[in-house]
Parts: C-alpha cells; sequence; structure tokens
C-alpha cells in the first residue's frame, strides 16, 4: 500500500514539475530572448533542460519532455523553411523532432557508465548541442541544395566561429542553473537515496508506463 | 521480433522518422498536419502570455525603481513640451484642413490610402538560430486572413519594414522577419526614378543585423548612407515603406554588384507592430452581382 502511494506521489510530483518547467522555460525562451543572447546566438534553455531530463532522469522522461517541449517550440517560433516550389512556409514538427532526439540522446549519453554524475551533465550538454549544430548544418545544406540556395548557408568557419562556439559557450552556462533546478527542485526526489539508477526504475522510467 | 517491437531504440527510432515525414509533409502547401498542433497552441498561448506579463510588469517595476530621478526629469520637461505640442496641434489642425482641400483639389494619391492597417502586438520571437518565425496576436477574427500564396508587409510604428505575415491562424499570424534568410522584397534608393535591386535576407549577415541588397545595376553609383524604400515592384509591397540604410557596397566583381544594408527596425525592441492589407474595393462587377442577389 505504501509503495502505491509513494509511486502516485511520485508521478503526481512529475507531472507537475516538469510541466510547470515547461511552460515557465519555453514562454522565457521566446519571451525575452534578448536578456539570454551573447553574440548573435541565444541561449536554449529548453534544449538543455531536454538533454539534462533525460540524462538525470532517464530515457523516457527525454524523450517525452523533449516530444511536449518540441510541440510547444513548434507552436511559438517554428523555423520558416523554404520550399521546393521556392516559397517560404511555416513547418511543424522540426521542433518536436529535434528536442525529442536531443532527449534520448541525454539519456544515452554513458548515463550509466557515470552514475549520472552531475560533472559529466555539463558534458552531456556540450556534446548534444554539438551534434544538433552540426546535425541542423547539414540538413540545411542538404536541404537548401535541393532547393537551390546554396548561397545562403554558413561557410564552415564561419559556422565555427559565429555560430557553434558562442551557442556551446550559452548552453554550459545555462546548464548550470539547471542542474541545479533538476537536482534538488526535480521532478524526482532523490533524497537521502544512493541508487540512483534504482530510483529511476521506480520513479522515472517506469512511472511514466502507469500514467 | 515481439522483442523489436518492445525496444525502446525501435520505438524512438519510429517516432523520429514519422516525425520526419510529418515535417515533410507540414511544407505542402495547404497541409492539415500542422493543425495538429492547435490543441497546444490552445493551452499554451494563454501561458506564455501571462509568463510574458509577468516579465514585463517585473521588468517595468525595476525600471521604476532606477530610473526614478531620471523619470522625474523627464515628466517636468515632458509637461512643458506638452503645452508647446498643444499650441503647435491647433496650428497644424488647420493646416491639415488645407491639406485635405488641396489633396483632393490635386488628386493626390496617399501611398497606403489603398491599404487597411490593423496593429498587433509580438507574442514571441525567435528562439535560436533557426527557430526563427515571430507570432503577433492578430489572426483571422481580427481580419488577418491569408490565402494561400499571399502575404502582408508588417511594419513598425515608424512604418518601418519589419517583414511580412506568412501564416495565419484564427487568433495569431506568423511573420516571417526582414533578415531571414527567406525574405525578399525589390527595393530601390529613395530618390525619384531611383534604381531597383532585390533586398535579401542573408545568414552570414543576420548576426549582424544586415540584410542583402542583390541584382544591382552595375553602371549604378551607390554609396554608404543612401536611403533604401520598398521599389513596389512584384505587388506584394507598396513603393515608398523605408527599409533601411547602405551601409557598405562591393563593386569588386562588375557582374555581382551587392551592398549591406542596416535595417531602420530594431526586431529585438519593438513590441506592437501593423500589419497592411491591401483594401479591396467593390469592383463594379461585384457590385452588380450583389444587387441580383438581393433582387
Amino acid at each position: 500500500m505504501r509503495i502505491v502511494n509513494e509511486t502516485t506521489n511520485a508521478r503526481v510530483r512529475k507531472i507537475v514539475v516538469y510541466a510547470i518547467y515547461i511552460i515557465l522555460l519555453s514562454s522565457f525562451q521566446v519571451s525575452f530572448p534578448d536578456t539570454i543572447s551573447l553574440l548573435g546566438q541565444t541561449a536554449d534553455l529548453v534544449f538543455v533542460f531536454v538533454v539534462l531530463s533525460g540524462y538525470f532522469n532517464g530515457f523516457w522522461d527525454g524523450a517525452i519532455v523533449g516530444f511536449i517541449c518540441g510541440m510547444v517550440r513548434d507552436v511559438f517560433s517554428p523555423p520558416a523553411v523554404l520550399g521546393l516550389d521556392g516559397e517560404v512556409r511555416v513547418t511543424a514538427f522540426i521542433g518536436v523532432f529535434t528536442l525529442f532526439a536531443a532527449g534520448i540522446t541525454g539519456a544515452s549519453f554513458f548515463t550509466k557508465r557515470m552514475h549520472r554524475n552531475i560533472p559529466f551533465s555539463i558534458v552531456a550538454v556540450i556534446f548534444t548541442t554539438f551534434c544538433y549544430k552540426v546535425g541542423g548544418y547539414l540538413i540545411i545544406f542538404g536541404w537548401s541544395s535541393m532547393a537551390g540556395t546554396t548561397s545562403t548557408i554558413y561557410q564552415p568557419l564561419t559556422a565555427l566561429v559565429y555560430s557553434l562556439l558562442p551557442q556551446l559557450l550559452l548552453n554550459t552556462l545555462t546548464a548550470i542553473p539547471i542542474i541545479f533546478l533538476l537536482r534538488f527542485l526535480g521532478p524526482v526526489s532523490f533524497r537521502g537515496r544512493s541508487g540512483r539508477d534504482e530510483i529511476i526504475e521506480k520513479q522515472g522510467e517506469g512511472t511514466w508506463l502507469g500514467i | 521480433m515481439k522483442k523489436l517491437l518492445k525496444s525502446k531504440w525501435f520505438i524512438a527510432l519510429v517516432v523520429l522518422l514519422l516525425l520526419a515525414a510529418c515535417a515533410v509533409l507540414s511544407l505542402l502547401p495547404g497541409s492539415p498536419v500542422k493543425k495538429a498542433l492547435s490543441p497546444v497552441q490552445l493551452v499554451t498561448s494563454p501561458a506564455q502570455s501571462l509568463v510574458k506579463r509577468a516579465g514585463d510588469t517585473i521588468t517595468d517595476f525595476w525600471s521604476a525603481i532606477t530610473d526614478g530621478i531620471a523619470i522625474r526629469e523627464e515628466n517636468r520637461a515632458l509637461k512643458e513640451q506638452i503645452a508647446d505640442l498643444r499650441y503647435q496641434l491647433t496650428q497644424s489642425e488647420e493646416a491639415a484642413l488645407r491639406y485635405e482641400e488641396l489633396k483632393d483639389a490635386l488628386h493626390i494619391k496617399d501611398t497606403f490610402s489603398n491599404y487597411v492597417i490593423y496593429g498587433a502586438s509580438i507574442l514571441s520571437r525567435e528562439s535560436d538560430e533557426w527557430f526563427s518565425t515571430i507570432r503577433l496576436n492578430a489572426g483571422a477574427v481580427d481580419g488577418i486572413e491569408l490565402a494561400e500564396g499571399n502575404s502582408y508587409p508588417v511594419l513598425d510604428v515608424e512604418m518601418n519594414l519589419v517583414g511580412r505575415v506568412i501564416e495565419s491562424s484564427d487568433t495569431e499570424s506568423r511573420v516571417l522577419p526582414l533578415l531571414h534568410e527567406g525574405f525578399a522584397v525589390a527595393g530601390k534608393v529613395n530618390e525619384v526614378n531611383g534604381v531597383t535591386f532585390m533586398v535579401v535576407g542573408d545568414a552570414e549577415l543576420k548576426r549582424q543585423g544586415l540584410c542583402l541588397a542583390k541584382d544591382i545595376d552595375p553602371d549604378v553609383h551607390l554609396e554608404p548612407g543612401m536611403e533604401i524604400v520598398t521599389s513596389g515592384d512584384g505587388g506584394l509591397f507598396p513603393e515608398g515603406i523605408p527599409i533601411g540604410v547602405i551601409e557598405t557596397v562591393d563593386y569588386s566583381n562588375p557582374l555581382e554588384v551587392t551592398a549591406t544594408i542596416r535595417p531602420y527596425s530594431q526586431i529585438g525592441k519593438l513590441e506592437d507592430v501593423f500589419i497592411m492589407i491591401p483594401y479591396v474595393e467593390e469592383t463594379e462587377e461585384t457590385a452588380e452581382t450583389a444587387e441580383t442577389a438581393v433582387g
């Protein structure tokens, strides 16, 4: 009986805390982007949050939080893409794709080997941001070549200096407060327990299956 | 097979493939895929407005504290200015009456008289380098209805070009900003018979807050500081909307003369914008149709 109550409480806490963080971070990201910008890039609070949710709380947390955050991003600021017919159109589901992939990448980045320790979570953020930027440029390059608009693409060196490096710096700095939010005011309670993976099995991964 | 279907990696791969397919499908004209996000919009939009309002209130409160003394000084100066402006207003009202009389007499056509102008507030801005459209709080219910392939110019409070509306829902519209790589407008130097060229967004210039002028006639002399306005070619944007000023001109390749333009509008600082919608005049044909229908 006690186990049932614990699981129910964990579920409620998880949903409420995630909902609050998703709304707050997504809204802040698109309402005040200038306050978190440097060298023409904006710190991606939501992206970092999704990666760290996956890293600390398991695969399904990363996947589900990434999916929901992606939908919110597609509503708030979807990308506009040049279609093959030459018309610029607002797209849907690119945000979901990106953040879902970021969530599962963060959840799979040496999490068990490193026992989800805090310092290595910064490496997870850096690695996932690197993959996002490089993958993004490759997709843009491929799509622009198909649409015949290669003139508007960054040169590799420009992309490295003015896009990748500032974004890595900003996301790494952003990760620090978000790590503390997730570990100490987060959706999963780790208080007084040492077996993190066991807690995640009980409160993290398994919890979603019961919803 | 059963093991494969239960594998989290297999599930994730299938979801990613489905999402990629949905993203490509959403690029098709009139794609219904985007409607799947409507319930999310219904829930998240009010929440985001609330967070934005709270943030603005905190910023305003902080400004009120830090700028208190400066505001008092400014208030005193503004009161003096108001008195002065009241006097000028009385003079201007008379001048305006005279202008209207002359306008009718000389058939002067206002530049934007064929457009209905709607005001809207910016709800959300670009969230990063690639997720870069702007959301406005005016949609079809406010008169911003967009047919496929159509678009409306968006201006700031000083009537400078900000971008164009590329999608609208019932309550919101999305704007493609001037600096976006997909943006293009015919521009010209702001003078009589000014030379025309294309003004486009460029990925590399975007981070410096600039856009690119291309397709420039090599025989034409352009120099930094010249004002660029819309030329009216193409019919989407009316002639004469200020875009910005030329910052640099590159004549190194005579076959491809380019210039960089610093736009007047600073999207990061904007709160309110105006959408210009062409005024549809009732033609004789539609009037006849309406009469027949009534008859």
